[in-house]
């Protein structure tokens, strides 16, 4: 995609993941820093979906079903994760941000590849 | 009285509130969440592959949408969280399990039929294994809430 960017998105999703997977073992709520890094991770995924669309054009033969199908789902993955850990207040907060941060890694990875 | 008639007087005493709503509660969150995103991913895929491509592997991506279905049945049944989402989200586990190994077998002695990968293909391997390991996670929460539930 654009690698500083892409490499922004990687490093915000794995900070996240490996917070909430230390908060869950410390066993605490998702506190409002946490949910700041969400909220971080959110906004990356939304400039991306935005610069992309605007980026499209100069981009060769990439399904926009597929690409965008991506970067939708990692938002709403990351939305609802974090909507979810804002409302519950156990460990198990973190413990849904962890398993959606982990997933929104790997989708990092395949848009990466649908783009090039 | 029997276990299972001991439970529903429970349920209509405590009304609203099923005690198998522990389903969605505690370490079942983090499940109820997997779920979701499985839901939600399978979902996404199966829809892309059957618009697109579904002439390739037409066998591979009817079970990928099967496969959708199932796991957006257990994410509903674990967040209903009564007796009778208990059962049904047993039976999607048993059948999410029994799907994984039968897929996992047939893509590698027909692998024609399985060019494109899907969600159970090679037991999941795609997927990091997650398919094949969640329904026995899954199963093995079920029953430790329907055991809590009993004991009472």
């Amino acid at each position: 995609m654009f690698t500083v960017f892409t490499f922004v998105l990687y490093a915000v999703s794995a900070v996240l993941s490996v917070w909430s997977i230390v908060e869950t073992i410390r066993n605490r709520p998702a506190g409002r820093l946490l949910l700041g890094v969400t909220a971080l991770l959110l906004l990356l995924l939304i400039a991306q979906l935005i610069v992309s669309i605007a980026a499209f054009g100069s981009s060769e033969n990439v399904d926009p079903l597929l690409f965008f199908g991506y970067v939708l789902t990692a938002i709403l993955v990351v939305g609802l994760a974090g909507f979810w850990a804002f409302a519950e207040l156990s460990r198990w907060g973190p413990g849904v941000l962890a398993a959606g941060g982990l997933t929104v890694i790997v989708m990092i990875e395949r848009m990466d590849q649908i783009w090039q | 009285m029997n276990g299972r008639s001991r439970a529903k007087k429970k349920d209509a005493a405590i009304g609203i509130r099923s005690p198998y709503s522990a389903m969605h509660t505690g370490p079942g969150r983090a499940l109820t969440a997997v779920y979701a995103i499985f839901a939600l991913s399978a979902t996404a895929r199966a829809g892309y592959q059957v618009i697109r491509e579904f002439d390739v592997a037409p066998i591979a991506y009817s079970l990928s949408v099967i496969a959708a279905v199932i796991y957006i049945l257990a994410t509903i049944c674990l967040v209903i969280g009564n007796r009778t989402s208990h059962r049904i989200a047993i039976a999607s586990c048993v059948i999410e399990f029994v799907g994984v190994i039968v897929v996992g077998i047939l893509s590698f002695t027909h692998p024609e039929d399985f060019a494109k990968p899907s969600v159970w293909s090679s037991f999941g391997i795609g997927y990091g294994f997650i398919p094949l390991i969640l329904p026995l996670i899954g199963l093995w929460w079920l029953a430790r809430v329907d055991k809590r539930v009993r004991r009472g």
